[in-house]
């Protein structure tokens, strides 16, 4: 079952199908969602950065993995 | 004078083995990852525990007066970590198996192994080829990882031989 929901340009994924789009709201949405919440429990902007920003790479990291596998594949010809 | 003319017809008629030196280059070696997709999965991989590792950095040298080690420091670090869901247990995994990950996903997109039979005649005379491809993004994310998983590794044991004294 070939899934071509996106494609690379460099080391970034980009969608290119409704579903891919989707998956990439779905991210941002929740890395959002995450910021309120780190934002909610902590006591200085750096406590917030920290945290935040290492939630951030970790969705990053798991979006990329979807698209790793879900990439429009070259034909060779 | 006979004998060396019958010496040069010899010479002349012998046969030659048929070897194409060009060959060898020729052969096309797969790997079996592409290279370019293996490293821009592999950046993510390691982004991770490089930016835990500079905030352990910044971390460092912000409290080096206080008398505070490397590894204090990173587990300082971990402990501040915990506002974000779920590092508690996914912390190890992620610091330790994304790296191995990352290592095994290049390693495989720039290597070639292949077994050959040199002499057709002789079933246990084989060759051992081994190739790597010098591709310098995949070669630097594997020395990349590889030294995040020694730090680790140094981190694990040190905190261990603390705990025990």
């Amino acid at each position: 079952m070939k899934l071509n929901w996106f494609t690379r340009k460099g080391i970034f994924y980009l969608p290119v199908t409704l579903i891919g789009w989707l998956i990439l709201a779905i991210a941002a949405a929740y890395s959002v969602y995450t910021f309120i919440d780190i934002d909610g429990r902590s006591h200085s902007v750096s406590d917030t950065m920290i945290n935040f920003v290492f939630n951030l790479l970790l969705i990053g990291l798991v979006y990329t993995v979807i698209g790793y596998f879900t990439e429009v594949r070259k034909s060779v010809e | 004078m006979k004998d060396k003319d019958d010496f040069l017809k010899q010479m002349e008629n012998l046969e030659v083995p048929d070897i194409n030196p060009t060959e060898h280059p020729k052969m096309v070696k797969m790997a079996i990852l592409n290279a370019e997709r293996s490293a821009a999965l592999g950046l993510w991989l390691i982004v991770v525990p490089c930016y835990f590792l500079f905030c352990v950095f910044m971390y460092y040298f912000s409290h080096i007066r206080v008398g505070t080690s490397w590894f204090a420091a990173m587990f300082k670090l971990m402990e501040s970590l915990e506002k974000t869901p779920g590092i508690a247990f996914l912390g190890p995994i992620i610091l330790v198996v994304l790296p191995i990950i990352c290592i095994i996903i290049n390693a495989l997109a720039i290597t070639h192994v292949k077994v050959e039979q040199i002499d057709p005649q002789r079933s246990k005379r084989k060759e051992f080829n081994f190739t790597i491809k010098l591709k310098l993004l995949n070669i630097l994310l594997i020395l990349l990882s590889l030294a995040i998983l020694l730090i680790f590794i140094a981190y694990v044991m040190t905190e261990n031989i603390s705990i025990k004294n």
